[in-house]
Formats: C-alpha cells, structure tokens, sequence
C-alpha cells in the first residue's frame, strides 16, 4: 500500500496528464453528438453576445457586398411572381394561381387550401470561418424564434448547412465544409442532383478549398457538361427541392474500373462573405419521419 | 505590476487576439494562424507543473468554446503543458536560467534558446491539434504540410509579440 502511494505521489504529474487528456477527448467525441442544446459552445451567452457586439462593427464593412446580393435574390424571386408572367392566351382557360396565400401573423394558418410545408426565418450570420476542417456558423435567432436543431439553412445564393445546437437567442449551424473524413460522426453531406440528368448523388467538402466541394455517386453514362447546376433533391427532410447547391467545375472518372463519376462542383454560395441565411423549418418533417420509422420497424 | 496580474492580462488579451483578429484572418487553407498557446510558454519557470497543465485545460477550453471544436484546443494545449517542463530541463543551463528572471523571455533565456524552446513547444501542439482535428492519417502529406506551415506563422507571431514587450524587463 505504502509502495503504492509513493508511486503515484511519484508519477502524479504523469496521471493528472492522463487524466486531464481523457477529460479532452471524452469532450471531443461527445460534442460530435448531433441534436442537443449548447452549453459549451460559440452559442452560449458569454461568447454569442462577445460575438453579437463584434458583428456590430464589422458588418459595416460588408454592407455592400450584402446589399448586392440581397438585391439579386429579390430580382430573381420578382421573376417567379405571378404578374412577370404575360399570358398570350384570349381563351377562356382556368388559371391557376401557384402562389399560395397564407396569413402573415402566423405560418401554420392558411388562408388558401394548400398545405404550407416550408417555412423561411431569416438569420444574422454574427461568427463564421472557413480555414478550419470542420466550420461553423454561429446565428442570432435561437430556440425562442423557433430554431430548432436539424434544421436547414440556405444563404441568398445556396445552400449553407443545418443548425446543429441551439440556445435561447443564438444557433450554432454545422457548415457545409465540414470535411466528411472527420472525427466520428461529423459527416455531412447534401442529397443534390443534376438538374439537366436528374441523376441523384450525394455532395459534401472534401476540407482543401472552401469554394468547391466533390459530388459523387454518378454514373457514367450521364453526359456531364462544365457549369452544369447541381441543385437540392428534395429526398432529405432538411431542404426543400431545387436549391442551387453548386456548378459542375470539373469531373473525372477515377480509375477504369470505377463506375461513377467523381465531380468537383464549384459552390454557389460564397462562405467567405456570409451575412445573412434563411433557416428552413420543415413543418412536415415529423409526418414523413413518422412514416418512414414505422415502415422501418414494418419490415425489421 | 505582479507577475499573477500581468499573466491575467495576458490570458484575456491572447484569448480576445485569437478569437477576434486571428481567427477572421484567412492567409491560406495550409495556414491556420494560433498565438494563444503563448500564454502557457510565457508561464513562470517556477509554476508548479500540475497548475501549468490545469492552466492549459483552461486555456484551450476558453479557446473551445469560441470556436465549438470542443476539446480539440484543450488536448493539444495540455499535452504542450505537460511536455514544458521537460524541454526547459534540456535547454538550461547548469544550475538552471536566474532566478530573478522569472518568465521566459528572449532576455532571460537568449535568443537563441527562446527559439528553440518556442519552437519545439509550438510544433508539438500544432501536432496534436491538427492530427486531433483531421483525426486520422489518411492524407499525412497535407497534415504534416499544415503543422509546418502553420508553426512557421506562429512563429513570426511570436517574435513579433515578443519584440512589441521587449523594452520590459
């Protein structure tokens, strides 16, 4: 016993080594589990309002590139309105309207009778990187705006990622360039699809350069072309069906024996000026998941 | 001013520098700039060595929580904490540096020797923080370019921290 003591007493430093590296890595892999409320992290109060302040001053920098493309993306939603639209029929057609109506007070009540399936919140990007091999974005909107986690979220040109961890007044949102071979289960990848082939494949960063990301799983016999657009497919609960996700930059087909293409896709939102994103709420989400859990336990 | 104040100081500056100006700044993907881990370099030589190591926890755990890579900073600043010691024993000199020079500095320990220990120390935290946050082997080219590109930055920043707080003893 006594040896004991004076062998611990003699290697303590070593042991309290040990013992404060599991601490880190125990921290590690636990923060790699998706779906809970942030404590410890850039959402917390400390560290959003640090950021929040910081965002202040610097956002006056960006304001014109913000402006910019804030004013592209209302010229290109004026183009899908319903009055761009001159029809050159005089006949006595039905019309119908395919913009839907909806009471602005709140999202669930329609005025219409379609079912309102995606709803749009707008963010403030207020902490972002791209340097890193897994990024984040921290937003000013929380779990008392309605953010929740796993949510989608899109940038004025594209998609950006999902919400990872909420608390009350701030989200943290996992990036798309997360590098997909990171540590445990950090993968993140986008169900896209071509939109001239329509063939689905799966694209995600590669963790080299933030402007592209890989798309794969395409097979050979589809004729790619170079600044081809690879929108969202719709199959994923988290973003609704054509958003533009990238532009076919370049592809290879690896090795002869490979059957599908490897493409690099240049992406269409620019991470390096972020200010503001769109959080996509998926109000029919729990139905489909619902569904598709109990068709699963069906089978098993 | 105390040694314990100006070590406070020096904690929240090197954590707001990092947070705030280092990290917004995008040199290269190769290239991830870090001066925080100065803060447990420039610790007295006489701190206890388990207070290093609960300092460095600390440290990168503060790091951690304004970058969400939990852990990661943590691991690597407390695997460079332990391993000070050790390098501090190597570089002295017979009897040890002077005992009224009480923190490490190109003064107290020279140039040369500064260096050397800064550079080893950085090197093996850029070490563990990077292999911890690619977590893996698979593309050891790009990790190893990475640690060397990013110590070479770290160490410009340090000497020119360094040369900012010369005049003082």
């Amino acid at each position: 016993m006594r040896n004991l003591i004076i062998f611990l007493r003699r290697y303590f430093n070593f042991f309290l080594f040990l013992l404060l590296e599991v601490i880190c890595i125990v921290l590690v892999f636990r923060n790699n589990n998706f779906q809970k409320t942030a404590y410890l992290n850039s959402a917390n109060n400390v560290s959003g309002k640090l950021y929040d302040r910081y965002n202040n001053v610097q956002y006056y920098f960006h304001l014109k590139a913000t402006n910019d493309s804030l004013v592209k993306e209302n010229a290109r939603l004026h183009n899908l309105l319903h009055s761009s639209f001159d029809s050159m029929i005089t006949s006595n057609i039905i019309k119908t309207d395919t913009i839907r109506q909806y009471s602005n007070d709140t999202a669930h009540r329609i005025i219409g009778t379609e079912m309102r399936r995606y709803l749009y919140r707008e963010g403030k990007v207020i902490n972002n990187s791209v340097n890193r091999a897994v990024n984040y974005i921290t937003i000013h909107r929380g779990s008392l705006q309605g953010i929740r986690p796993n949510m989608g979220v899109i940038g004025p040109s594209g998609v950006v990622g999902m919400v990872r961890s909420v608390s009350d007044n701030y989200a943290v949102v996992l990036s798309l360039l997360a590098k997909s071979s990171g540590a445990a289960s950090s993968n993140f990848g986008v169900s896209a699809r071509l939109i001239k082939g329509k063939e689905i494949g799966t694209v995600y960063w590669d963790g080299a350069d933030p402007g592209y990301a890989i798309m794969k799983d395409i097979p050979r016999s589809v004729r790619l072309q170079k600044g081809d657009t690879v929108i969202t497919s719709g199959f994923s609960a988290l973003f609704p069906e054509n958003i533009p996700v990238g532009f076919i930059d370049s592809f290879s087909g690896g090795d002869k024996s490979s059957t599908s293409y490897t493409i690099r896709v240049k992406l269409a939102t620019n991470f390096y000026n972020l200010q503001y994103v769109y959080v996509i709420d998926n109000l029919l989400k729990d139905e489909q998941q619902q569904l598709e859990d109990s068709t699963y336990h069906l089978i098993k | 001013m105390s040694i314990l104040l100006r070590n406070i100081i020096r904690f929240v500056l090197l954590l707001l520098l990092q947070v705030f100006v280092l990290n917004k700044i995008l040199v290269h993907q190769l290239v991830s700039l870090e001066l925080y881990m100065l803060f447990i370099l420039l610790l007295p030589f006489n701190i206890p060595r388990p207070a290093v190591m609960l300092l460095g926890l600390l440290m990168g755990l503060s790091l951690d929580m304004f970058m969400n890579t939990m852990g990661i900073h943590a691991f690597a600043c407390v695997f460079m904490a332990y391993l000070r010691p050790f390098i501090i024993n190597i570089l002295s000199p017979q009897g040890g540096f002077e005992t009224n020079m009480k923190t490490p500095s190109m003064i107290s320990m020279g140039v040369s020797q500064f260096l050397i220990y800064v550079s080893i120390l950085v090197f093996l935290h850029h070490l563990a923080l990077f292999t911890l946050e690619v977590f893996g082997f698979g593309n050891l080219g790009y990790l190893l370019l990475k640690i060397v590109c990013s110590t070479i930055a770290s160490l410009v920043l340090i000497v020119l921290y360094e040369l900012l707080f010369f005049s003082k003893k």
